[in-house]
């Protein structure tokens, strides 16, 4: 995602990583108490993944996370006028590259002239499950967090 | 359900099922192409801004939401 922000920055396209809780909150990275304990998590979240896009950080009871549906790891694009163009449940960098150029297209399709509506679409994509990398970053929240992980499932 | 019991159990202390289901409501978020709703967010160094703030400096924004895991 950070390679794709880059890619897309110079056709106006921004980007940002939105911190919100702890999904598996374990012995280094426990559950959240405070909001200056949100704001050093998201800081180690920098630190630690390179998380090179701006980090901002929702409000302690995820005012804003639980209004777009509270998913561990969703992706949403917005418009300038604030109107959400794309939502997915699940980040996938291949899926919001598409849905980027698409809807890149469509600015080029009105600049030539083009009269166009919009319309609805619902899909399925698809994403590589990666469980080793998904464990390493179960195990780096402690062993808790894996642990629940495995009965959860 | 008060602010103080909403923080507690949205910031569970264990990932097991009944802590974390009641929060996975991707259906009913808000819809595409309605106006969406606007919150207030903070930058690493606590400064406020908003996410409208964000969605308005560009063409598109792609917004990611998540956490260590």
């Amino acid at each position: 995602m950070n390679s794709l922000a880059e890619k897309y920055a110079a056709n106006d396209v921004g980007s940002i990583f939105l911190y919100t809780h702890e999904a598996h909150p374990g012995e280094h990275y426990p559950h959240l108490t405070s909001f200056d304990q949100k704001l050093r998590h998201a800081q180690a979240l920098r630190d630690i993944y390179g998380v090179s896009r701006p980090i901002l950080v929702d409000a302690l009871d995820g005012a804003c996370h639980r209004a777009y549906g509270s998913m561990p790891n969703m992706t949403w694009i917005f418009n300038k006028a604030g109107r959400p163009l794309y939502k997915s449940d699940w980040t996938n960098s291949d899926s919001v590259e598409n849905a980027i150029f698409y809807l890149l297209n469509v600015l080029k399709r009105r600049r030539d002239g083009e009269r166009m509506a919009p319309f609805h679409v619902e899909r399925i994509d698809f994403r590589t499950q990666d469980q080793k990398r998904f464990y390493e970053g179960l195990a780096r929240n402690g062993p808790r967090a894996v642990e629940e992980f495995k009965n959860a499932f | 359900m008060n602010q103080d019991d909403l923080i507690k159990q949205y910031n569970y202390d264990q990932f097991i099922p009944e802590k974390f289901n009641p929060w996975m409501r991707f259906g009913e978020s808000p819809a595409l192409w309605q106006p969406a709703p606007d919150f207030p967010l903070w930058t690493l160094d606590n400064k406020e801004t908003s996410l409208s703030a964000i969605w308005s400096q560009h063409t598109y924004t792609v917004v990611e939401f998540g956490s260590f895991t």
